[in-house]
């Protein structure tokens, strides 16, 4: 569902070209759960740029759910996002001056959503992540792993079939870390795809396939059956 | 630590020089178009004689119509009949008093080249120029004796006698105007009280007259004024001496009277004065007579054009325009750097501390734009002395003193710490840990 | 389509908003008010004096020898002028319309000096006034030669004539009930003397712009002796300039015995007339320019601050989905919105300034479409301004939202 043949991305300055992907290839089916290590600088953030469709690329081809992304316009590809990626970030990324309703219901404004479908799909994710007391909180009345759980129900509103999970526990203390951890391992129960990138060994572990990273390729791509064997 | 922040301060000033160009160029231009204005409502509302001005006062009498007053709602005419002026004059119950009024003459110069030339004159008693502290480069007025023949004599302009006399002493030698020989008394050093307050029924702002001369020999000459003559009465005959004796009023009068009881004693004899005209079937309105001294008769007046208010209020407007702009911008400037500010905080900069370092980059912008201010108000003028260019008292309302110059510099001090206060109080409310966290 | 969030976002950071918000509301007030002072002064400036501007001028004769005859000088002087080829006509009368000075009268239409008398500029003219000002007589009949009036005040006579010509407007403030029917009526001067109307003109202005009876002026059929006087010359159209010189330097040597001065012509007359007007014009036109550009730059670099500030924030939006238009429609409506609050203001402000200034100023009240378009002008201005900084913002790559900060 997720397809990738020797994506490449390359950042140029005047005087240096960094090559961040060389000759990626990676395939995502439906419904797993994947974490990706690596070291910093490894390629980790640029991959997901990519497959979140936030960055393009300089050579290769995506596939995503059958879509081949590689030519689309911007406007496509912020459709795209829009409706089948859900993204959560290191850093919540919540909008500082929207309150928890309002934040999730950012990107239900960019799809023709009439207001009682978005009014019962943001009652629905609040509920969902165990924040409907706090719906008209501002994220710094929050305490982080609540805004984190704002971030998913945001991620989650649109119902995406991706979830792209950026350090998703990177700024919480382990306790919170991992109450979101439950949480996401629940939504991929449901039946959603997710790709975390992670440092976390002991996260990673739990994802159900590992991918790590070194200098832009995947360097081990079944590590996932080691670490879950090892791990059992 | 002062030069550490005015070097915080240039610093952030050179990071965002567009930013900072757009401040100082909103202060300057309020400043500017503020003080431009309020320079020329300070000359034109300005004091014309400082030192005497409570001393001199205007007359007025109520000699008018019996169905309408001179002027709405009940004022009395603004000039006076020859019959009261030459009464009040003869009295002389005041310490000094002048009647005049405005005409014109012809000069003939007796040199072979020279054109005969037309010059404003003024006609008046000798009292005018001791009353109204007259500056002389030569010689001295007439005396009494001079007023009460008649005799031809006249005080120069200084520019007259620059024509003439190629600016030589002239006092003994004659001038010939409209056929008559005058003998010259004196020349006057340059005089311009601004505005004009002896006589503003003409041009408030106008230069003063060219030459002067006895009031009497201009009722003998015949002379009529060249500034304003009102009726309300018919005159019945066409005469001269018909329209000496006539309702109409075309000459101003001023007395000089020291303190309060003296105003109120020279009321009163105002008023027996007209009390004694009723009698004889003149002044049919009831009583209101009117002293005013200088200030009060410029406010009576209105010589500071309308025109002019309405300008001052939008002026400052603009001000409070080109402040709030100044404010949005210093706000979003601090907000941008609120991380910076938090951090400072967390590394021991006391509240004070960044209050300091904001108000002194304030303070900064708003100096520099206070003195650009005072640049663009000296544009200001130029271009106001370029629209009204054919008005010749123009270059007097256009001359920026230092008082002018020195509100220039404390309103753009204060323009730019008023700007400045509220961001960087509102810079001083940032909470140390608020900006740690990531944004 | 999104105004309920983005209005709450903004509420929560209100001081900035409300400051761009309070400047457009100022600026508003200050447009609006110079504006309709503007339009004050052109629809003054617009009134015709009546006569025909462009080819007229006039100068003044000083006579100033005790032996000048101003009656014999004039009538060789007007002999001359109307000769003189290149000239129209040319009549000595005391004034000409904007010039400043003149000679006013009251009129009334029952004798008594209880009745309230009509205030109308006096013209001193002869049979060639009519022609010379150029002025459309639309009833009755020009003055013959013979109705002329020798007016000497030694001589102790009449002394003023027992017909004139009226204008219009002074028909109608005479007789408001019958202004057409003035023909043949008679009016009282001077309290009871007797005037009989033989015309009526279009239009003639009183020499007073600001009089608020401009429109009321009288001919009278009168050559008064005086030793100064004033010649008003028509001259054939596209001769003016080159006649002006030629009759002054005839008019200087025909009699030693006088001075010519202020050789005038009536467009310079009313370009010094309006001078304050046109430069009062000027001035607002400026100051509303300069405030509105401020205001617009203002804009400009608020929005560049909020675009750089929330830099982060749109990546975030633009990884949720937003599309391109979509941030900069975000921005449009943000600014659209605080304009709004701002022109709302703004119409307030400037309905109290024009309340203040009515009141002290004695100006006209605004006229209602000024302030729906000085509303509309100032959105525009917001949403022109905004563009470029929204614009910018289009251009934050999604990508930012992975990036730590």
């Amino acid at each position: 569902m997720l397809n990738m043949k020797d994506v490449s991305k390359i950042y140029r300055t005047e005087s240096v070209e960094t090559h961040a992907l060389r000759e990626f290839s990676f395939d995502v089916d439906e419904g797993e759960f994947i974490s990706v290590t690596g070291p910093s600088g490894s390629g980790k953030t640029t991959f997901l740029n990519i497959a979140g469709l936030l960055e393009e690329f300089s050579g290769g081809t995506y596939e995503l759910d059958g879509c081949n992304v590689t030519n689309l316009n911007d406007r496509e590809r912020s459709r795209l996002r829009n409706e089948k990626i859900g993204f959560i970030f290191q850093s919540f990324n919540l909008i500082p001056e929207l309150d928890v309703f309002d934040n999730v219901d950012v990107p239900l404004r960019y799809r023709k959503f009439s207001s009682a479908e978005r009014r019962k799909r943001i009652d629905r994710v609040i509920d969902l992540v165990g924040l409907g007391s706090r719906a008209h909180h501002l994220p710094s009345q929050l305490s982080g792993g609540q805004q984190q759980r704002v971030a998913i129900a945001r991620a989650l509103a649109g119902e995406p079939r991706f979830l792209l999970a950026d350090e998703p526990t990177g700024n919480l203390d382990s306790q919170m870390a991992e109450s979101v951890m439950e949480l996401l391992e629940d939504i991929n129960r449901n039946g959603t795809t997710i790709i975390m990138v992670t440092h976390e060994k002991n996260l990673a572990k739990r994802a159900r396939r590992n991918i790590f990273m070194r200098d832009g390729c995947v360097s081990n791509n079944d590590s996932a059956l080691h670490l879950a064997a090892s791990s059992a | 630590m002062i030069s550490y922040y005015a070097k915080l301060g240039l610093l952030s000033i050179r990071q965002n020089p567009v930013l900072s160009a757009l401040m100082v160029a909103a202060i300057a231009t309020g400043i500017g178009a503020c003080m431009t204005i309020v320079n020329i409502d300070y000359v034109m509302s300005g004091n014309p004689i400082p030192h005497r001005s409570s001393l001199l006062y205007h007359v007025q009498l109520d000699s008018w119509d019996p169905y309408e007053a001179a002027e709405e709602p009940n004022e009395p005419p603004d000039q006076v009949t020859y019959l009261d002026g030459t009464a009040l004059l003869k009295a002389g119950k005041a310490r000094r008093q002048v009647l005049s009024y405005r005409t014109g003459r012809v000069i003939q110069p007796d040199g072979d080249g020279q054109l005969p030339f037309q010059v404003s004159s003024r006609s008046t008693s000798a009292d005018f120029f001791s009353m109204f502290d007259v500056p002389f480069l030569y010689g001295s007025a007439w005396d009494k004796a001079a007023d009460d023949s008649a005799a031809y004599v006249v005080v120069l302009g200084r520019e007259v006698n620059e024509q003439l006399f190629g600016g030589q002493d002239p006092v003994g030698r004659n001038v010939v105007m409209n056929g008559d020989t005058y003998r010259v008394t004196g020349v006057l050093d340059n005089w311009q009280p601004t505005p004009k307050f002896y006589d503003v029924s003409n041009q408030s702002f106008g230069e003063v007259e060219e030459v002067y001369f006895p009031l009497s020999v201009s009722i003998a000459e015949e002379l009529s004024s060249s500034g304003n003559t009102n009726c309300w009465k018919p005159v019945p005959e066409t005469t001269w001496q018909a329209f000496l004796n006539s309702e109409c009023v075309w000459m101003q009068l001023w007395v000089e009277l020291h303190g309060e009881t003296e105003r109120s004693d020279y009321l009163a004899y105002l008023d027996a004065y007209v009390e004694s005209q009723k009698a004889i079937g003149r002044f049919p309105r009831p009583l209101n007579n009117r002293l005013y001294n200088v200030m009060e008769w410029m406010q009576n007046q209105e010589v500071v054009e309308s025109d002019v208010k309405v300008l001052l209020g939008l002026a400052v407007l603009f001000l409070v325009v080109c402040l709030l702009n100044t404010i949005g911008l210093l706000l979003a400037k601090i907000m941008r750097r609120a991380g910076d500010i938090g951090l400072r905080r967390a590394l021991g900069a006391s509240r004070n501390a960044v209050f300091a370092q904001y108000i002194v980059e304030a303070g900064l912008i708003g100096i520099v734009g206070g003195v650009a201010g005072i640049g663009m108000t000296m544009l200001g003028l130029q271009g106001i002395r370029i629209l009204y260019g054919e008005f010749d008292f123009i270059d007097r309302l256009v001359h920026l003193d230092w008082i002018m110059m020195s509100t220039a510099i404390i309103l753009a001090i204060v323009s730019a710490l008023a700007a400045a206060l509220y961001p960087t109080w509102r810079a001083c409310g940032i909470h140390p840990a608020s900006q740690l966290k990531s944004l | 389509m999104e105004i309920g969030p983005i209005w709450r976002a903004m509420s929560r950071n209100k001081t900035s908003y409300l400051l761009i918000a309070m400047q457009i509301a100022v600026t508003m007030a200050i447009m609006v008010n110079a504006f309709s002072i503007i339009q004050e002064r052109s629809r003054m400036m617009a009134r015709p004096s009546g006569v025909d501007e462009d080819n007229i001028f006039y100068l003044s004769s000083i006579g100033f020898l005790p032996e000048f005859d101003g009656r014999s000088a004039s009538e060789e002087d007007l002999d001359a002028l109307r000769r003189f080829p290149g000239v129209a006509n040319a009549i000595m009368t005391n004034t000409v319309p904007l010039q400043g000075g003149g000679w006013s009268q009251g009129l009334r239409t029952e004798p008594g000096e209880e009745i309230e008398s009509i205030g109308v500029a006096v013209y001193f003219v002869d049979e060639h006034g009519i022609d010379t000002f150029d002025v459309n007589l639309t009833q009755g009949r020009n003055f013959a030669p013979t109705e002329i009036m020798m007016f000497d005040p030694d001589a102790n006579g009449a002394r003023w004539p027992d017909k004139i010509i009226i204008t219009q407007a002074m028909a109608e403030a005479l007789f408001p009930d019958s202004p057409n029917d003035a023909i043949g009526r008679t009016v009282y001067i001077e309290d009871d003397l007797p005037i009989t109307i033989i015309g009526v003109l279009q239009r003639m202005q009183a020499a007073w712009k600001e009089w608020s009876g401009v429109e009321r002026a009288m001919l009278v059929p009168m050559k008064r002796k005086q030793n100064s006087f004033r010649y008003v010359i028509r001259a054939e159209p596209g001769y003016r300039d080159e006649l002006m010189p030629q009759i002054e330097k005839m008019l200087a040597e025909k009699n030693t015995g006088r001075i010519i001065r202020g050789m005038t012509t009536m467009t310079e007359t009313r370009e010094r007339s309006y001078l304050e007007d046109s430069a009062m014009i000027k001035l607002l036109v400026f100051i509303v320019g300069v405030l509105t550009a401020i205001t617009g730059l203002g804009i400009v670099g608020l929005a560049s601050f909020s675009v750089a500030r929330r830099s982060k924030q749109i990546g975030v939006r633009r990884a949720l989905g937003a599309t391109r238009p979509a941030i900069l429609r975000y921005f449009m409506l943000e600014n659209f919105l605080i304009s709004s609050v701002g022109v709302v203001g703004g119409a307030l402000l400037a309905v109290g300034l024009n309340v203040w200034m009515v009141h002290a100023f004695d100006l006209t009240p605004i006229a209602w479409y000024v302030i729906p378009t000085a509303m509309l002008i100032l959105w525009l201005v917001g949403q022109l301004a905004v563009f470029g900084p929204a614009r910018r913002a289009t251009l934050v790559s999604p990508a930012v939202a992975t990036r730590a900060v």
